[in-house]
């Protein structure tokens, strides 16, 4: 039967009737593919200022080829190799006290029993993902106000001397990872709440039959169930490592505290937006963009191989 | 007039054929049920009728017009789901109403025709409720309402009872054919439940491997079926099947002979299967019959008729028995007298039916 | 959970102990809601000095009655609702019906452009040429820039042609046999279907139109059309310069902290107001999130 010749119509012939028949689908579908090509695929052409002395007036497509001159400049440039390193360590930084948090509060929760207290508990510490960063900014400039904050109010009581903490280096990553896990721990935690959800409770069952404490199942049980989720979203996080949150940081740092404030987007913003030195500005993001890509590839792969799904 | 024509049918999928080339015609008013285990190619088959599916090639005509390449609204047929597809969204009468007001039908006119068929299906005092709020059954009425408000040529069924328990199963299983009888409309139906396909067919299509294997009412299936598959098939237990040799007198299986009428000499060494109905014995030998000695493994009452589970020359095989209100006297069973005169040949190889001196 | 009662008496004491670490972070997320309400009710010189705690010092209601009456502030007020409710219009005429068309089966190349959209979660040009981008196709300064090149993203489209995907066929099929083109069955059937997942890509969209400011301080040069927030950031900016210069405002019964305060009370208002609806969709939201390709 296989090889029976089985007339078929023709490709075109066939091509023509599902246009005829489905072009409905790709008049939907044509909005969201022009604002891709226009406002994301663009810029990507846009992007070889990088290897280019740009000028507006000779526009992208004209000015001059460089090469690799910017890249050079840039890894010269203190200030860049600077905000490298600010980039790295503050994602570091937030790697390490951010992300456990959410998973202990996602644990802590599971053990509350009055969902009253549960719930509200709950709804007040997701409240903060809500908040715009200038809100978060303008808290945190307030409360560490030398003058007028309540933490050197506080420092005060103690008999500490007030310090200017927002001038001072030595304090910018603290108060900024402190905000961090202030704003976003509470949030993050329903991954791992869903995660705890989908535990089977029958596992927790035959563990109270077998007289374990809460305390033990909380280790035995619930942890190891939700280690693969656990696993997924720190290589999601390490995939976005230089995601740094320089909105927060544009608005909360000034020259002072540059030396550790500063990281590559704010370099950027700085250089190109505010210096109008567009072609290495976009060098530095060219770099960061190939850094990241690389990254949630490598992320991506990893993911791929421990759980089988990939992240997207 | 409304009958479905499908000739040489084939699906295809990139390389992977799934149906073979069909050919089936129903005739209309005819309620013709397609079975087959799953993956036989039925649903594709129906889908193709519906124009769910692209027909790779043959040709398909309904009401004598050839309908391949038109769309599945074109084509006057209507179609109940397996999940039923009831919008949640909607009550039971924007559910019904649906297609009507898509084909912008007139507002008074589908109040009508949604009152009548929910008049016909019982659901009128539950018009407005959601879906949700609905028994599995209720459902499963509204989702036939929704076929029926069209009014189309042929209504299409794709395994619309799998989803309800066996209790509700057999009572939507009677409404159907009491709803086929009442509306006439052309019918065809997919199921993998051969109970379903007895019940309610005309006329049965049993599909394998994307082939029809036999088509015939149900009666003429279950006493003559085409191959071993379709014995296989139809039946609850399904025919017992053992491997024997042709001789003079009958059928030799192991050390036992059965007693059947026919043989040519040129049959005689030939290599069969034999089929035994579980109905088709008897504990006591009577005219006719051969007798099987057994080793009873299982005795399973149903109420009256009990099964037994038994072992004949290294062949699992199953068999019907009256009980008479007790199973105690099944205990000590030792042998089964078949009727000769039912008992079905196939030929060993090709599993296709033999028929002796006919 | 198990009742209670069924506990022993160490699960009971490590239920209490944990309860009571809960409800101290809990309080410790509240403490900077109410410390900014209170220090927005302190009068001026109090807040300055640094008195204020948790309940306002020498209530007044003065740095409201400047925030009320400065005409910026409610221009500004009146922005933001623009892009919010603008922004996310749009965003949800291009976004739902790419998604519906990204989860059709029968569409041709749909691997293509389902990687034509992912492509740009993981790399995109970055700010500068955007920015260029944005100067050289006329958008900067206007109301319609702001809101068109922001108006979509890879994930959430990829969120709800998710959820598109996960309908069972049969609906779409039922719908066609009835008549329904595409339009229709995307409009009276998919839409309504999708609730859950809209509502969570209106929430995404209306939070970040409603909170977002670095764009808009960088596109808008009228100060006419600047949204709430980015008029927060130029207030708090000026008190940054007088921490670093040691002035205060003393004079009058606010302060440039008070009006930062009040300002950003009025900002969360609105948000605090919208909590309680959106609440039961992201929990879904995110659960939603778990995009795939």
């Amino acid at each position: 039967m296989s090889d029976q010749h089985i007339p078929t119509d023709g490709r075109l012939v066939r091509l023509y009737d599902h246009f005829k028949r489905e072009w409905q689908i790709y008049v939907l579908l044509l909005p969201m593919i022009i604002w891709f090509t226009v406002f994301l695929y663009k810029p990507m052409y846009g992007l070889q200022i990088a290897f280019k002395d740009y000028s507006i007036f000779k526009g992208i497509a004209d000015s001059p080829w460089i090469g690799f001159e910017h890249f050079q400049t840039l890894f010269g440039s203190d200030q860049f190799m600077r905000a490298l390193r600010n980039t790295f360590m503050i994602s570091m930084l937030s790697l390490c006290f951010g992300f456990p948090m959410p998973i202990i509060l996602a644990l802590m929760f599971n053990e509350i029993t009055n969902q009253v207290f549960k719930r509200t508990a709950q709804t007040i510490v997701y409240l903060p993902h809500f908040i715009s960063t200038v809100i978060i900014a303008g808290i945190v400039i307030t409360a560490f106000s030398p003058t007028a904050g309540i933490v050197n109010a506080v420092l005060e009581w103690f008999g500490i001397e007030p310090i200017y903490f927002l001038i001072k280096p030595e304090w910018f990553r603290p108060i900024f990872i402190g905000s961090g896990i202030w704003q976003e721990a509470g949030f993050s935690s329903i991954v791992f709440l869903a995660a705890i959800a989908g535990v089977n409770p029958s596992l927790y069952e035959s563990a109270v039959v077998d007289g374990a404490s809460r305390w033990q199942m909380m280790w035995k049980i619930t942890l190891p169930s939700i280690l693969p989720t656990i696993i997924i979203m720190l290589i999601i996080r390490i995939g976005n490592l230089l995601e740094v949150g320089f909105e927060l940081i544009i608005v909360l740092y000034q020259p002072a505290t540059y030396e550790t404030a500063d990281v590559i987007n704010t370099f950027i913003y700085r250089q190109g937006v505010q210096g109008a030195q567009y072609d290495m500005a976009a060098a530095a993001g060219l770099f960061n963009a190939v850094v990241a890509f690389v990254l949630v590839m490598t992320a991506n792969t990893i993911s791929k191989r421990y759980s089988r799904t990939s992240l997207w | 007039m409304s009958g479905v024509d499908l000739s040489s049918i084939v699906k295809k999928y990139g390389a992977f054929q799934v149906v073979h080339g069909i050919d089936l015609t129903v005739a209309e008013k005819e309620f013709v049920v397609l079975v087959g285990p799953s993956g036989c190619g039925k649903s594709t088959t129906l889908r193709m009728i519906a124009g769910l599916e692209e027909i790779t090639a043959g040709d398909l005509t309904i009401d004598g017009r050839r309908m391949n390449r038109i769309a599945p609204k074109d084509r006057d047929v209507a179609m109940v789901f397996q999940n039923y597809a009831l919008y949640p969204h909607l009550n039971v009468a924007d559910n019904m109403a649906f297609g009507l007001r898509i084909r912008k039908m007139p507002k008074a006119e589908i109040k009508t025709t949604i009152d009548d068929v929910a008049g016909i299906l019982g659901l009128t005092e539950y018009l407005d409720r959601r879906p949700a709020d609905l028994s599995g059954g209720q459902r499963q009425r509204v989702a036939m309402g929704r076929a029926i408000v069209r009014h189309p040529k042929v209504f299409l069924f794709d395994e619309p009872l799998s989803n309800l328990d066996a209790k509700l199963r057999t009572q939507m299983r009677a409404e159907i054919k009491r709803l086929h009888k009442r509306l006439g409309v052309t019918s065809i139906y997919v199921t993998h439940d051969q109970v379903e396909a007895m019940t309610l067919a005309d006329r049965i299509v049993v599909m394998n491997d994307g082939r029809i294997e036999q088509i015939g009412t149900p009666m003429e299936l279950f006493n003559n079926p085409a191959n071993t598959f379709v014995a296989g098939f139809l039946g609850s237990p399904p025919m017992n099947q053992v491997k024997g040799v042709l001789t003079a007198k009958g059928a030799k299986i192991g050390e036992t002979e059965i007693k059947i009428d026919g043989v040519t000499a040129a049959d005689v060494g030939r290599a069969v299967t034999v089929g035994i109905r579980p109905e088709h014995v008897a504990l006591k030998a009577g005219k006719g019959t051969s007798a099987l000695p057994i080793d009873l493994d299982l005795v399973e009452p149903l109420g009256s008729e009990a099964l037994l589970h038994a072992r004949f020359d290294n062949n699992e095989m199953v068999f019907k028995a009256e009980t008479h209100g007790d199973i105690g006297h099944l205990s000590g069973v030792t042998d089964i007298h078949v009727d000769s005169s039912l008992v079905k040949l196939f030929d060993g190889e090709t599993g296709q039916a033999l028929n002796l001196g006919g | 959970m198990a009742n209670m009662n069924l506990y022993s008496r160490g699960d009971k004491l490590f239920v209490y102990i944990n309860m009571a670490l809960i409800a101290l972070f809990t309080l410790s997320t509240l403490y900077p809601f109410i410390y900014i309400t209170a220090v927005s009710f302190s009068d001026g010189s109090a807040a300055s000095a640094g008195t204020v705690v948790y309940k306002p010092v020498a209530t007044t209601i003065s740095a409201y009655k400047y925030v009320l009456s400065e005409p910026l502030f409610w221009t500004s007020y009146v922005n933001t609702f623009i892009y919010t409710f603008g922004g996310t219009f749009v965003s949800l005429l291009i976004i739902i019906p790419g998604a519906y068309a990204l989860s059709r089966p029968q569409l041709i190349g749909r691997r293509f452009f389902n990687l034509f959209v992912a492509f740009t979660m993981w790399f995109n040009a970055g700010l500068i040429p955007f920015f260029l981008n944005m100067r050289d196709l006329g958008l900067m300064d206007s109301y319609f820039g702001l809101i068109i090149a922001f108006a979509c993203n890879a994930f959430n489209i990829i969120l709800l042609r998710n959820f598109f995907e996960a309908i069972p066929e049969s609906f779409e099929e039922a719908a066609r046999m009835d008549g329904a083109n595409e339009f229709q069955v995307l409009w009276k059937v998919f839409i309504p279907l999708s609730k859950p997942a809209i509502a969570t890509i209106i929430l995404f969209c209306m939070v970040a139109r409603w909170n977002g400011f670095f764009w808009a301080m960088i596109v808008l040069k009228d100060e006419q059309k600047i949204p709430l927030q980015v008029y927060l950031r130029q207030v708090i900016a000026t008190l940054k310069d007088d921490e670093e210069f040691g002035l205060q405002v003393l004079n009058f019964s606010y302060s440039v902290e008070t009006v930062t305060a009040a300002i950003m009370v009025c900002s969360i208002i609105p948000v605090l107001i919208f909590y309680p609806f959106i609440q039961k969709y992201f929990n879904k939201g995110i659960m939603l999130g778990g995009v795939k390709e």
